[in-house]
């Protein structure tokens, strides 16, 4: 049961009670419920919905919950190339995301800009957005980003802050 | 189905024998590359002929596929064949009722880029011009709106002429981030 690992290290008593800390229990349900909002803008959203549809099915690590508000989600998924006209809206969509939230940065595009060197496309979000996990890959394959997602509930768990806040209240 | 075969093997096809009829002043080139007829016209009568090949009852190219444009400036041979016009802007035409496609290119001199819009023609055109216009540069006269469609409004210079760094002259890094979410 997940609530054993909430009181991981701490003393259970008879009963029903269980002794934790605050930030245990509240990290245990972010890190179950991780809602992402989708930044697809290529190819790698592909991959992404293939993850989300019921071979991968990301709703068993509790992700299955997509927001295309980012006001109600706290992972963003950077999949596909970002221009330059289309960084200005990645980085106000992450500024609209409510703290903690976490990024991750999907494929080669998202991460350096894979082989499109060229005069409009980002060489890389992580310039202008904080990113938590980069996942390589041209497009990565589903379990990929699963693993992504293992990695950044693993941070969570951890109790590390993400990239771009300082500390998580 | 045995007139349109008949069109297909003949020595010429029939768009030619009417634009020579018509508009023999305003071809200065014809091809044929894979079953589609190119023909090369002169910019000042350009609206004349795509006006005649889209109002001709026999030919009705009714349907504008594709306005783009070419930078020959690195292709010595195709220089020289048009006078030293850098530029080729080429309009892609279908006849459903032919069943045929047909290209029509247009050379374009770079101390002159402008050319007549045909968005009274077709009002599809207006976002083709527009993204030729965005890339190229050519000015198309008479277009209701001509502004960048892809690339920021702000943006300086037109990235699909040959002389455009490939890696840009560093927007990369310096974008402007508030203009476009105004
Ligand atoms: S990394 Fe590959 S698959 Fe992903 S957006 Fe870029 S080109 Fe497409």
């Amino acid at each position: 049961m997940g609530l054993d690992f909430v009181g991981q290290g701490v003393g259970e008593t008879d009963g029903n009670i269980i002794t934790t800390t605050i930030d245990k229990v509240v990290n245990w349900g972010r890190k179950n419920s991780l809602w992402p909002m989708p930044f697809g803008t290529a190819c790698c959203a592909i991959e992404m919905m293939a993850t989300l549809a019921s071979k991968f099915d990301l709703s068993r690590f509790g992700s299955e919950a997509i927001r295309f508000s980012p006001r109600q989600s706290d992972l963003l998924i950077v999949s596909g190339r970002i221009s330059i006209k289309m960084m200005p809206v990645l980085k106000r969509i992450y500024d609209q995301m409510p703290d903690p939230k976490w990024v991750i940065s999907m494929g080669a595009c998202a991460s350096c800009g894979g082989v499109f060197d060229t005069y409009t496309l980002i060489q890389g979000v992580d310039q202008f957005i904080p990113v938590d996990v980069y996942i390589p890959g041209c497009p990565p394959r589903p379990e990929d980003l699963i693993d992504a997602v293992l990695q950044v509930q693993q941070k969570i768990t951890s109790g590390a802050s993400p990239k771009g806040v300082e500390t998580v209240v | 189905m045995n007139e349109e075969k008949e069109v297909e093997e003949q020595p010429k096809p029939i768009v030619l024998e009417k634009l020579e009829e018509h508009h023999a002043d305003a071809l200065l080139a014809q091809d044929e590359t894979r079953g589609t007829v190119v023909v090369v016209v002169r910019k000042e009568q350009v609206y004349a002929v795509l006006e005649y090949l889209k109002t001709d009852s026999e030919l009705a190219y009714t349907f504008l596929v594709d306005v783009t444009a070419v930078d020959n400036s690195r292709m010595e041979s195709e220089l020289m064949q048009f006078d030293y016009a850098r530029f080729m802007v080429v309009y892609q035409l279908y006849s459903y009722q032919g069943q045929c496609r047909l290209r029509v290119k247009v050379p374009v001199h770079e101390n002159d880029l402008s050319i007549p819009s045909v968005t009274a023609l077709w009002k599809g055109a207006n976002w083709l011009e527009r993204e030729t216009y965005d890339m190229f540069g050519i000015n198309f006269e008479g277009h209701p709106d001509l502004r960048r469609i892809l690339m920021p409004d702000d943006f300086e210079g037109h990235p699909l002429q040959k002389d455009y760094p490939l890696r840009g002259r560093g927007e990369r890094e310096s974008f402007n981030f508030d203009k476009q979410n105004a």
